[in-house]
Order: structure tokens, then C-alpha cells, then sequence
């Protein structure tokens, strides 16, 4: 507050300095996406930005255009999967389909189950909530091995509507918790009022209730999106030939080497949606991540 | 006449018990336990049931062992191993984090312009998927054109013949430094939320009496904050116990087994032996340790959510 000139230039040069070094790792993949590769695996240009920028990764990642060049030297290509499998295409679409999926329904049942618990008082209510907290804490691995099994069994195996399952199983507990907290901030008092004027509780958290956590409700929608988004090790297990975007960027590194310009392509491509969407709801960001225990 | 009208209403509706009515809290809780139940529970039963069979490798037979696969992860060095990795990284990277979050958080901590700018550029790593992270720094560690191993070359702390992934304890730091990138953000928006919200006036009252800011920081802020940290610490904790994504990006439990936590080594036996019984089985115990530590953790430094 009562800063010398010298002392806040300093924390203004040593702010952007570790800010710097944060962003650093996203702009040198978003650099690499636009190098061509020749440029990328030259050592001798590494830090040298001596390059034409190209779109090329991101026509053959995102746009599923066929590798250039691949038609007169077919010998040059990496792997053995042919062309088409630096096609992004279908992983975008089955982690949109996912990542929508889940959230829409871990909203709804998150919605509903952290009404019961924000307005109603019942025995076990505290073991409930309890409960729902240890399933955040369940390692994935522990439980991967069975879901596997059953997925099988029940047909869910290699689905979208399985791995939608899957990760809104993982978003439930998140989302009833962090839910919670944005219900048990409205005054118990309105709900009352709007019983005494006839209403019954449906009509209560429909009505009254719904309208006013509308902020909460976006913020938890974009977290469970964000984590179904990025969810790794269920897509990795529950699914062979629906990828989601994650699993498919590893699927670029062959035992021949790595084909750095669609993989870093594709990530940039991954990384742009959520960052749009965290920011929007970045207000209510610190009670998202800590499932409603800290306010803002 | 207002009541009329209600009886006839009521005549027309079936009467629903009263636990089916949006008057209990059953019908509101009851999809979300069905979920867990199902997808949550059942599994984890399962789980245990699997773990009482022995598998006999070669003729794929699965036998009905309670103790079998139980007396195998004690006796099993490369669980001892594997624990002990896992609480290695756990540790660093935590105290790491932690300490980075608190410092950058006291740094970013201000109303003056281009700090709210600089916040949001901090979240920018939390977004990326941990897989696309280990990705980037794969890139960024790759021995022959990686950004940071030619910084590191230039600076003298490593020399081309041993990437930074290929030797073990090197290995290690390698992912650690990935995990840190990512989740550090995740600390300094905890910590900037407890230290907004602390009251002004025992600053003042400090400043008054002639502190300095390092005592104010000590006596003050952390004390109060340490409610905030216990939290962040405990979330972060847990997240760190069961890493999986970066040691299956980044080095896949290699070189040798020197990264291999408890999750890799549970997903390795499952994908590469086949011996699903035996995979349940540790994944079990890393289940048991994590509940054992944090409900330590949350009786000694009293975290309530």
C-alpha cells in the first residue's frame, strides 16, 4: 500500500517473470503447432523463430484432410495405421458428446440431491454427505478393474453412453457438494415463505430456488465439463475404439517417434474451450475446486 | 367453495405414499445414490471379491483364495517400492506447491492494474489436460530438441547423454516439475481467496505497533490462513496419492521401475499381466492407504468441509 516506486516496479517485473514462466510451456506448444516439422526437429533452430508459420498440423488433426505429401512417398509415413489416423476429428466429436453428456446429467442429479440435502433435515443427512465426500476421494484405479467387468456385461463397453457413465460418476460428488454450498447460501426463510403461500416443494425448488443459483449451477456445469473434458485414465480403460481427446493425443507417439506438430495441434485445439469457459465462470472458480468448503 | 374444489382435486390424484412425495427427501436423493450405488460401490464390493481369487497364470484358471493375493502385495517388493515412490512424489510435490502457491499467491495479491490480468493468465494450467501436460513436457525434456533440455545443456546441469527422463531419480523430477506446472495454479487461487478474505485490522493494529512485514506474515497471516492451507493441502494430498496420468504419459513407470507409483503399478499388472485378481488387490490397498491418511489428516488438523 505504501509502495515505493522502486519496490512495486520490482513486484510488477518479478509478477510477470513467474507468469511468464507458467505461460511459457503453452505458448512454446502453441509455437510448435504452427512450425513446420522440419523446424520442430531441427536442434540447431530450437529457440531460433526462424520458420513459416503453417496451419498444416491443424488441417490434418482438426479438419481430417490427409497428411500432404504422404500419396508419392508412402514409405515416409510413421507407424503402420496409415493416414487417417492423424485424424482428430472423431475424438473431438466423441469428447463433445461425452463431456455434454456427463454434465447435463450430473447437473440434473446434482441439482436434486443437493436440494434434499441443502433444505431437508434427516437422519443421516451429515453420514450422507460424508459419503458422497469419500467418493471424491476413491482412487479411479481402484475401481476401474470391476467397472470394466460390468461395463462389459451390461454392453457398455466401448459406448459413449458408458464413459458419459463413467465420468458422471467421478462430477457427482463435486457437483452435489459444490451445489450444496450455493443452496445453503439462500435463507431458508424464502422457501418457507413461498410453502406458506401454497407452494409445494417441487414447486419450491423449481420456481424459487432453481432462479436464484442460476451463477452456481453455470459454475458447476463448466467444472464437470472441464473434468470430463480432461478425464484420462476411464477413457483410457473403458474405452478401444472411441477415443476421447486425451487418450488419442498419446495415441501419436509410435514406437518410430512422435509426430509433435498434430499432437501439439490437437492439444492447443483441446486447451482453447475450457480456458474460454473457466474464465467466464472464473468468480466462483476457488469454491468450485474446493467443493463448496471456501466461499468467495 | 375454495375447499370443494381442493377434495375434488385430491379425489382425482392417486395418494402417493408420503416418501414418494417431494416432501421426503427420497425421491431428491434417490438418483444420485442409485449412481453410487451401481457405479460407486458395487465396484468397490467387486473389487473385493475379485482380490479372493488366486489366477494361475498359465492356465488362466481363477481359484477361490481369500488370503492369496492379500499376503502376496505385503510380501510384493515392488508394492514396498511403489509406496514408497508414491509418498516420495506425494511429498515434494505437495510442499513444493504449497510453498510456491502461498509466495506467488502474497505476490499476485493486489488491487493495483495488470494484477487481475496476470491472475487469470496463472489459472491458464489448471485447463489442460493432465495427459496433453505430460505431452508438453515430454516435448520440452526430449534429449535432442527439448526447449528445457538445451537450456539445462547450456547451463551445464545435464549432459546430452542422459536425458532427463531416462535416469531414475532425474525421472522422478521430471514428472514432479509437470505436476508442479500444473497444480501449483490450483494453490495460488486457494491461497489469494484466504488472503482476501482476512479481516484488515489486526494489519493495521501490527503495523501500529511496529511489526515488520515478515512478522505480520508469520503471526499473522499464516495462523490465520491455516485453516485455508489444512484444506488446499488435504485436496491436493489426495490428487497427488493416486497419480496416474503423468507417469502413463510421461515415462510409464520407467526407466526400469523408478517411477512407478501405487496406481501404475496396479494399471501395469492389469494391462500387462492380464491378472485382474491381483490388480484389484493393490488397487485396493492404495484405496485403504489413501483413507487411512486422510482421515488422519482431517482428525489431526480438524478440516471440515
Amino acid at each position: 500500500m505504501h509502495d515505493s516506486t522502486f519496490k512495486l516496479t520490482l513486484r510488477y517485473l518479478v509478477s510477470i517473470l513467474i507468469v511468464g514462466i507458467f505461460v511459457f510451456p503453452i505458448a512454446w506448444w502453441g509455437l510448435t503447432s504452427v512450425k513446420p516439422i522440419s523446424a520442430v526437429f531441427d536442434k540447431d533452430r530450437i529457440v531460433v523463430f526462424d520458420f513459416e508459420p503453417t496451419l498444416e498440423n491443424y488441417r490434418v488433426t482438426v479438419l481430417g484432410y490427409s497428411k500432404r505429401g504422404s500419396k508419392e512417398d508412402g514409405k515416409t509415413l510413421m507407424g503402420t495405421s496409415g493416414n487417417n489416423s492423424y485424424d482428430g476429428r472423431s475424438s473431438i466429436v466423441s469428447s463433445v458428446i461425452v463431456a455434454v453428456g456427463s454434465t447435463l446429467i450430473t447437473t440434473i442429479i446434482a441439482l436434486l440431491a443437493s436440494f434434499g440435502l441443502s433444505r431437508m433435515q434427516f437422519w443421516g443427512s451429515q453420514g450422507y454427505l460424508n459419503w458422497i465426500l469419500s467418493q471424491r476421494f476413491l482412487p479411479p484405479v481402484a475401481i476401474i478393474v470391476p467397472l470394466v467387468f460390468i461395463f462389459h456385461d451390461m454392453g457398455l463397453r466401448d459406448t459413449h453412453t458408458g464413459l458419459i457413465i463413467a465420468h458422471t460418476l467421478i462430477n457427482i460428488p463435486i457437483a452435489v457438494l459444490l451445489l450444496k454450498s450455493f443452496m445453503d447460501d439462500i435463507p431458508i426463510d424464502i422457501d418457507q415463505a413461498a410453502m406458506i403461500d401454497g407452494a409445494t416443494r417441487f414447486q419450491c425448488f423449481w420456481m424459487v430456488i432453481l432462479p436464484m443459483v442460476k451463477g452456481g449451477l453455470a459454475a458447476t456445469a463448466v467444472l464437470c465439463f472441464i473434468f470430463s473434458w480432461t478425464e484420462f485414465l476411464l477413457s483410457l480403460f473403458l474405452t478401444n475404439s472411441i477415443r476421447t481427446i486425451p487418450v488419442k493425443i498419446t495415441t501419436y507417439v509410435t514406437s518410430t517417434g512422435s509426430e509433435w506438430g498434430y499432437i501439439s495441434a490437437l492439444g492447443t485445439s483441446a486447451i482453447l474451450p475450457s480456458f474460454i469457459f473457466i474464465l467466464l465462470v472464473q468468480r466462483h472458480l476457488v469454491r468450485g475446486l474446493t467443493m463448496g468448503a471456501i466461499k468467495d | 367453495m375454495m375447499r370443494d374444489h381442493d377434495s375434488k382435486a385430491d379425489a382425482k390424484l392417486i395418494r402417493l405414499p408420503r416418501w414418494l412425495t417431494s416432501d421426503h427427501p427420497f425421491p431428491w436423493l434417490f438418483p444420485a445414490s442409485a449412481m453410487l450405488i451401481i457405479f460407486g460401490l458395487y465396484p468397490v464390493l467387486y473389487s473385493l471379491w475379485l482380490s479372493m481369487f488366486k489366477r494361475n497364470p498359465a492356465t488362466r484358471i481363477e481359484t477361490f483364495r481369500p488370503s492369496w493375493n492379500w499376503s502376496k502385495v505385503f510380501a510384493d517388493d515392488r508394492v514396498i517400492d511403489a509406496v514408497s515412490i508414491t509418498l516420495t512424489y506425494t511429498l515434494i510435490a505437495l510442499t513444493i506447491q504449497l510453498v510456491l502457491g502461498l509466495a506467488i499467491a502474497l505476490l499476485l495479491d493486489s488491487d493495483r492494474k495488470g494484477f487481475g490480468l496476470l491472475r487469470s493468465l496463472m489459472i491458464l494450467p489448471l485447463v489442460v489436460p493432465p495427459a496433453v501436460t505430460g505431452m508438453m513436457f515430454l516435448l520440452m525434456y526430449d534429449g535432442s530438441f527439448g526447449v528445457i533440455s538445451h537450456m539445462l545443456y547450456g547451463l551445464g546441469l545435464l549432459s546430452p547423454s542422459t536425458p532427463i527422463l531416462a535416469g531414475g531419480t532425474s525421472a522422478l523430477w521430471g514428472v514432479i516439475i509437470a505436476d508442479v506446472w500444473q497444480w501449483t495454479p490450483f494453490m495460488v487461487l486457494i491461497m489469494l481467496a484466504g488472503l482476501r478474505a482476512l479481516p484488515k485490522d489486526p494489519f493495521e493494529a501490527a503495523a501500529i505497533d511496529g511489526a515488520t512485514d515478515i512478522q505480520a506474515f508469520f503471526r499473522l497471516t499464516l495462523p490465520m490462513m491455516s485453516k485455508i492451507i489444512a484444506l488446499a493441502v488435504l485436496i491436493r494430498g489426495i490428487d497427488l496419492f493416486r497419480i496416474y496420468d503423468y507417469i502413463k504419459v510421461m515415462t510409464d513407470s520407467g526407466p526400469g521401475t523408478a517411477t512407478e507409483t501405487l496406481t501404475a503399478y496396479a494399471g501395469t499388472i492389469y494391462f500387462k499381466n492380464a491378472d485382474f485378481p491381483y490388480a484389484s488387490t493393490v488397487a485396493l490397498f492404495t484405496l485403504i492407504l489413501v483413507v487411512i491418511i486422510a482421515n488422519l489428516f482431517i482428525k489431526i488438523f480438524k478440516v471440515r468441509f
